[in-house]
Parts: C-alpha cells; sequence; structure tokens
C-alpha cells in the first residue's frame, strides 16, 4: 500500500490533525512523528518531510505544542514536541471535526455511488 | 527503490554528503528569513538533525553515498519548499522586526543629523559672530530639514534593500517619498518647503553617489540638487549666493548616516542575509 499519492491540499489540511493525534498519545520529534504516521498507515501516507517542521513550527507559535532539547541514548540531541493544554483541547476538536466533516462527505459519495 | 546503487560498506557520514546535507540546511535557512539568529539556529540543529536521521536510516539499508544523496533531497522535499512554508509561518515577526530595526535606525540617524547639523550651525554661528538663538526661532523649519535628510537618505537606503538587483526599482521608496513630501509641505509650509525638499534630494542622491566606488565623488552627490536649485531659483532672488554652509551639514550628516548605515548591517547582518 505505498505510495498512494494524496492530493498536496489534503495532505496540507490534515497535517496538523495527524500532528496533534499522535503527540496526544506521547512526546516525539520530528522524525519519530514521521516513522511513526507512515507506520500506522501501513506506508500509504507520505509526503515531504521537510514541510512537517513549518507545521510544528506553526501549531507551537498558536500555543499548542511545547518543545524541548533531549539527549537520546545515542547522544543525539533531538527536538521533542508535546501538547500544551491548550493542543489537547485542539486535538480532540479536531478530531471530532474531522469525524463530522467525513462521515458528512462519506454520506454524500455513498448517495452520490448507489 | 531500484534504481539506487546498494553498498555493502558501512560508514560514518562524512565528505561529499555531510556537504549535501549542510547544503540543504543552509538553502532552507537562507531563503526562510527567519527573524532572530537564536531561532535560525534552532531550525538548524532540527533540520540537520532530522536529515543526519534520514541519511543514516538510508545507510543502514545499504545505499551509498550518492544514493543516500538522493533519497533524503527525495524525502525531505525541495529546500526552497520547506522555507517558503518556514517564511509563512514567521511572516508576522519578521514584519515586525523589521519595522523595529528601521525604527531605530530612522531615530539613530535622526539624532545623529540634530547632532551633526547643531554643531556645523555652531560652528559657524560662532566664526560669524551671530547668534544661534536666531536659529532656534526657526526651530521646527530646521526639525522638517533634519527629517527630510534622514527621509531622503533612508527611504534609498531602503529602496536598495528591497531592490538589490535593480537601481531603477531602488529608486521607487525614494522617488514615491520625495513626491509625498513634496506635496504635504508645498501645502502645510508652502513658503518654507523648498529647503527640507532639497535637503531631501541631497541626502538621497548623496547615498547614490556613495554606491559609487570612488572616493569623494559622492560630496557631488549632496552639492547637485542645491547647485540645480540654484542655478534656478538663485537668479530669480536677490543676493542669493550658494548655501554653503546647508551643503557643509548636508555632506557631513551624509557621511554619518554612511556609517550609521554600515553599523546598522553589522548589528543586524543575520537579518540581511
Amino acid at each position: 500500500m505505498r505510495g498512494v499519492p494524496f492530493d498536496r491540499e489534503l495532505l496540507k489540511g490534515s497535517i496538523a490533525l495527524l500532528i496533534l493525534k499522535l503527540l496526544s498519545e506521547r512526546d516525539m520529534y520530528g522524525y519519530e512523528i514521521i516513522q511513526e504516521s507512515v507506520r500506522r498507515s501501513q506506508d500509504a501516507f507520505e509526503f515531504k518531510e521537510g514541510t512537517l517542521y513549518p507545521a510544528l513550527h506553526q501549531l507551537h507559535k498558536r500555543g499548542y505544542l511545547h518543545s524541548e532539547w533531549r539527549t537520546g541514548e545515542n547522544g543525539k540531541q533531538r527536538k521533542y514536541y508535546g501538547l500544551t493544554v491548550a493542543g489537547r483541547k485542539a486535538a480532540r476538536r479536531s478530531e471530532q471535526e474531522w469525524f463530522s466533516f467525513t462521515k458528512v462527505v462519506n454520506a454524500i459519495l455513498s448517495k452520490a455511488n448507489s | 527503490m531500484v534504481f539506487f546503487y546498494k553498498s555493502s560498506e558501512r560508514h560514518t557520514l562524512e565528505g561529499k554528503l555531510v556537504t549535501h546535507l549542510d547544503r540543504i540546511v543552509s538553502r532552507v535557512i537562507l531563503l526562510a528569513k527567519l527573524p532572530g539568529n537564536k531561532r535560525r539556529g534552532e531550525v538548524e540543529k532540527e533540520l540537520r538533525a532530522h536529515l543526519d536521521d534520514l541519511a543514516e536510516e538510508a545507510r543502514s539499508q545499504g545505499y551509498d553515498d550518492e544514493a543516500t544523496a538522493r533519497i533524503v533531497r527525495m524525502r525531505f522535499g525541495e529546500p526552497e519548499e520547506v522555507a517558503a512554508a518556514f517564511a509563512s509561518v514567521y511572516a508576522t515577526e519578521r514584519l515586525a522586526n523589521r519595522i523595529f530595526q528601521a525604527s531605530i535606525l530612522v531615530t539613530v540617524s535622526t539624532v545623529a543629523v540634530v547632532v551633526v547639523t547643531g554643531i556645523v550651525q555652531s560652528i559657524a554661528a560662532i566664526f560669524t559672530a551671530t547668534s544661534v538663538i536666531s536659529t532656534l526661532r526657526g526651530l521646527h523649519y530646521e526639525l522638517a530639514g533634519f527629517c527630510a535628510i534622514v527621509a531622503g537618505y533612508c527611504s534609498l537606503y531602503a529602496g536598495e534593500r528591497l531592490f538589490p538587483t535593480s537601481l531603477a526599482r531602488a529608486l521607487l521608496p525614494s522617488v514615491s517619498l520625495g513626491l509625498g513630501l513634496a506635496a504635504v509641505l508645498g501645502w502645510l509650509i508652502p513658503q518654507h518647503a523648498a529647503l527640507p525638499l532639497a535637503a531631501f534630494a541631497c541626502a538621497a542622491s548623496g547615498r547614490l553617489l556613495q554606491r559609487i566606488e570612488i572616493r569623494l565623488i559622492w560630496l557631488a552627490g549632496t552639492a547637485l540638487p542645491l547647485l540645480i536649485a540654484w542655478t534656478l531659483f538663485g537668479p530669480l532672488i536677490a543676493g542669493w549666493q550658494f548655501p554653503w554652509l546647508v551643503w557643509l551639514g548636508l555632506t557631513i550628516s551624509c557621511k554619518a548616516l554612511r556609517e550609521i548605515v554600515r553599523l546598522f548591517e553589522r548589528v543586524f547582518v543575520e537579518d540581511f542575509s
């Protein structure tokens, strides 16, 4: 299921939700977020990894994320991101919005296909 | 990914690959124009860590340096695209920074012009045995002149920064501001508008000629507008002589402003890269 070419705009619109959702489980650094999304999507979710960082910074600016540099076991320093209280609320809200939105879109599509 | 050559060798990241990764990060940092050295440093470190992870992943799968560099580039995306996204995230901060920096430049420049011109006038008053108080009577006109010098010089400098590759475009802010100033001063103080406008033109043309790498040619820049004004209107006004003192004040002011601009660029050098 690797490399399904999703529309860039669709990806752009959903990247914040994915970040918030993944970080609601535990703190992660950028590369880890990518690895986790690829793993969960069974390699279907592919996007230019560099664009993750502006999205992380945008969410950080909005006060949804906190960040700190941590040194890993191999001695490498990585910037970990985690959700703030506002970020947790935003994650819940975004998830609800997403489910409502996809429900409506699915309803329209299933009607159109029947 | 069959088009990548797989190597059985294991290396640490070095040589060409490191240069390649550095180049990607530098390009993003250069184009994103992030505000503040600290933020630039953080983004640089963060992106570099990501690229290192990507490269290590590719190397662990057995790809050689060349293939690794291609994989990293492909997965990371174009630096221009990443930089544009960063630029858009920090657009407001960048604008606020620029406004703050411009305010500092204008304030310091105005103070410098007031001090320089004040000193020139005081020395002239001492040598000609005239009272400095007489100058103070028209202080608000003097202030208009000081502000016009700063506006003329700084607007051309702003044009140079905004349009570094086109002189015609670089002149746009000065020309627009000059016309605006002419309209406002002509409406507010029509009797006294000539000198501030001449000061504006002198400072702008002084800055313009300071771009030329010929020593002291810029002195002509401050003299030329005054000379034109004197040639055109001099014969119409009885006893009007070339305003040497004004020219001297303007010239020393332009010299001081040049140094201030240099210092400004040194202090905010990262933000102008």
